[in-house]
C-alpha cells in the first residue's frame, strides 16, 4: 500500500505558526525593532537566497553544510538560502555601505533556514532579529551590543537576561603561546569545549594546569575576573584578559540588574569571532535565546553585533495581555468602531443581522460586545 | 530558588554513584532503596532537590533538554550524544571500564584491519563506532542493539562488536578477544549548560560539593 501523507504534514522541523502565537512572535519582533530604531539602528533587509559564493565566504563559511542551495536558472550559478543574517549584513556594510559614516549601526530581522535541526532544537526555519554595530572600537562597541540586547528584551518582557561573556580566541591564542602541537591544540579545545578537566589528561603537566584553572574560572562575572586575574598568561593572552575585564566592567557599570557571568574557555559556534562574545540566557527557557560579538568584514573593518533567535525567544515571552476584542454588531454606525479602534480596541465586525448579538460575541469569542455607543462586557 | 533535579543511572554503578551523591549531602527518601519501588522521581533531605532514575543513555539526554540540571553519565554515553547543552566538569572516578572493539579468538589470528574498508559491528554506540573507524578511512555498518553484544558474533550477526568491558569476563566467556582500545571511561558528573549559565553561584556551589565528596576517599 502505497498512501500518500496527508495535507497536514509538513517537512521535519517546519511548522505553521497560528494564532494566538504568531501574533505575539510578530508583536515581538517589532518591539525589538523599535528599541534598535530608537538607539539609531538603520534597518537593512537583504534576500533570502544569494550567490552560495557571496554567502558563504569568510564568515559564513561555518555554516556551509546546514545551507540549502539551489541552481539559479537565470545566471546558471549555485545560490544559497541563508542559515544566518549577520554575514549578509557583514557583506552590505563591506559593499553598499562602504562609504557610509562610521560608526555604522544596523538592525535586521528575518528568516533563516538550515539543513537540519537537532533533538535539542529541531526547527528548520525560524526568525532572527539583530543589530550590528561596524567601524566602531573595542570595548565601547561591545558594551553597547549587550546594553542594547538587554534593553530589547526588557521591552518585550524579558527581565532576567543573564549575559555570559566570552572571549572565543583565547583557548586558540594560549595554544600557540605554550606551542601546542596541533593535534593536542585540538584534544584540549574539544576538553574545554565540554568543560572536562578529565580529557585533559595526556597534555603536558603545565597546561593542564593552566587549562583547568582556565576552566575553573567561569562562573558570576567579579568572582571570574578575580580568578582570571592570578593566572600566569604571558603576555598578549594577559592583554587579551585585561580587555574582557574592561568590557566586563563597564557593562556591569552601564546595566547594573544584568545577570554577567564570564567564561573565558567558551568558543563553540564562534568561529568567526574575533573578539569579546556573548550568549544570552533567559532562566525561563532552557537554551539560549541569542549571541553576539566582535568579527571582522573581509575589507579588515572591526565589527560586532548580536542575533536574537525567534525560536527560543518566543518562548519565554510573558503571558500576552487579554484581548480588548469588541464585536460590532451589523449596521451599527462605522463612526462608533472607528472611535473604539482610536481608543485601543480591536472591532470584529458582524457581516450580517443575527438575533442575539450577545451569544454571537461569545461564539467569536470576543470579551465585549457594542451596545449603545458603548462596550458592554460579555456575560 | 528554583528546584534542582539530579539524574542518575540505573544499574551496575549506581552503588558506586550513590556514595558520592551520599558524601555531597543529599540523601534520598526511603523509597529509592526499595527494589519494589515503581517510582521514578524521589524527594530528598534537601527541599527542592529530587532525584530521577533513568538509564544511563538517557541521563544525557534528561540533562541535555535541561530537565536535570545535574546527572551523572559515563563519557561513553556524553561521546555517543555528543550535546552540545551537556558540560562534564566533574570526573568522579567511578564506574571505571574502557570502550573496545572485540572480536572472537579465531577471527584475530588471519586478518588484516588495513586492508578493510568497511567493517560490521554491534554496539550500543553507533555513533562513537562510526567516528572511530571513520578516523582511519573505514566506514561502519552498526548493528544498534541495546544490550548482550556479546551474542552477536556467536550468533551471526556481524562478526565484531564496540562495547563497554571492565573486567572482561564477559568476553571471555563468550570467547572474544579485546583488538583495540577506543577510550578508558568513568562517571562525569553532567551539567545543563544554560542552568550554569543562569543559576551560576548556585550550580557552581553544586559542582564544589560533587568535587569535594568524589576527592574524599
Amino acid at each position: 500500500m502505497n498512501e500518500s501523507p496527508p495535507r497536514s504534514l509538513l517537512p521535519s522541523g517546519l511548522r505553521d505558526a497560528l494564532p494566538p502565537e504568531a501574533g505575539a512572535e510578530a508583536r515581538a519582533v517589532g518591539r525589538l525593532l523599535e528599541v534598535f530604531h530608537a538607539n539609531a539602528y538603520e534597518r537593512v533587509d537583504p534576500p533570502l537566497v544569494e550567490f552560495e559564493r557571496s554567502l558563504l565566504d569568510g564568515p559564513g563559511e561555518a555554516v556551509s553544510p546546514q545551507t540549502f542551495r539551489l541552481m539559479d536558472p537565470v545566471s546558471q550559478r549555485m545560490m544559497g538560502l541563508r542559515t544566518d543574517i549577520t554575514p549578509q549584513v557583514a557583506r552590505i556594510a563591506a559593499t553598499r555601505l562602504a562609504q557610509a559614516p562610521r560608526p555604522l549601526r544596523l538592525s535586521y530581522a528575518g528568516h533563516v533556514l538550515r539543513v537540519r535541526g537537532s533533538q535539542l532544537r529541531p526547527e528548520r526555519q525560524f526568525v532572527q532579529v539583530g543589530a550590528e554595530l561596524v567601524g566602531a572600537p573595542a570595548p565601547g562597541a561591545d558594551v553597547e551590543a549587550v546594553v542594547l540586547a538587554a534593553e530589547a528584551l526588557g521591552a518585550v518582557g524579558i527581565n532576567d537576561v543573564s549575559v555570559d561573556l566570552s572571549l572565543p580566541t583565547l583557548v586558540p591564542a594560549i595554544c600557540r603561546e605554550i606551542g601546542l602541537a596541533e593535534d593536542e591544540a585540538r584534544r584540549a579545545r574539544v576538553a574545554l569545549d565540554r568543560k572536562d578537566p578529565a580529557a585533559l589528561s595526556g597534555l603536558g603537566e603545565e597546561t593542564r594546569t593552566l587549562l583547568t584553572a582556565l576552566l575553573e574560572a567561569a562562573g558570576p562575572a567579579t568572582d571570574a575576573i578575580g580568578r582570571l586575574k592570578v593566572l600566569p598568561f604571558l603576555d598578549r593572552t594577559r592583554r587579551m584578559c585585561d580587555e574582557l575585564q574592561q568590557t566586563v566592567e563597564r557593562v556591569a557599570a552601564a546595566a547594573p540588574g544584568l545577570n554577567l557571568t564570564v567564561d573565558p574557555v567558551e568558543f563553540r559556534g564562534m568561529e568567526y569571532q574575533t573578539g569579546v562574545s556573548f550568549t544570552v540566557f533567559t532562566p525561563r527557557v532552557h537554551s539560549e535565546i541569542g549571541r553576539g560579538g566582535r568579527y571582522e568584514l573581509d575589507t579588515g573593518e572591526s565589527a560586532t553585533g548580536f542575533t536574537l533567535f525567534m525560536d527560543a525567544l518566543a518562548r519565554a515571552l510573558p503571558a500576552p495581555e487579554p484581548e480588548r476584542l469588541v464585536y460590532v454588531p451589523f449596521g451599527a454606525p462605522s463612526e462608533a468602531s472607528t472611535r473604539l479602534r482610536a481608543d485601543g480596541w480591536r472591532t470584529l465586525q458582524g457581516l450580517s443581522a443575527v438575533d442575539d448579538d450577545m451569544a454571537e460575541a461569545r461564539r467569536l469569542r470576543c470579551g465585549h460586545v457594542l451596545r449603545d455607543d458603548a462596550p458592554v462586557e460579555v456575560s | 530558588m528554583e528546584p534542582i533535579v539530579i539524574a542518575l543511572p540505573r544499574g551496575r554503578i549506581l552503588r558506586e554513584v550513590m556514595d558520592v551523591v551520599r558524601r555531597a549531602g543529599v540523601e534520598p527518601e526511603p523509597a529509592f532503596d526499595d527494589p519494589a519501588s515503581r517510582r521514578l522521581r524521589f524527594d530528598t533531605n534537601l527541599p527542592r532537590v529530587s532525584i530521577v532514575r533513568v538509564r544511563s543513555f538517557d541521563v544525557a539526554t534528561f540533562v541535555a533538554f535541561g530537565g536535570a540540571q545535574l546527572g551523572v553519565a559515563g563519557n561513553d554515553v556524553l561521546t555517543e550524544f555528543q550535546y552540545p547543552e551537556v558540560y562534564a566538569p566533574l570526573d568522579m572516578g567511578v564506574g571505571k571500564c574502557r570502550l573496545v572493539v572485540a572480536e572472537p579468538a579465531e577471527l584475530g589470528a588471519h586478518d588484516d584491519p588495513s586492508r578493510w574498508s568497511h567493517v560490521r559491528v554491534a554496539t550500543k554506540y553507533p555513533s562513537i563506532a562510526r567516528r572511530h573507524f571513520a578516523a582511519r578511512g573505514v566506514q561502519a555498518e552498526c548493528i544498534h542493539l541495546h544490550g548482550a553484544m556479546e551474542l552477536a558474533p556467536a550468533l551471526g550477526l556481524c562478526r565484531r562488536i564496540v562495547d563497554l568491558v571492565s573486567t572482561g569476563a564477559t568476553l571471555r566467556a563468550n570467547g572474544l578477544v579485546e583488538i583495540e582500545h577506543i577510550a578508558d571511561v568513568t562517571s562525569r558528573l553532567a551539567v545543563n549548560r544554560a542552568a550554569l549559565k543562569t543559576r551560576s553561584r548556585e550550580i557552581g556551589e553544586w559542582i564544589q560539593r560533587f568535587r569535594e565528596a568524589s576527592h574524599a576517599d
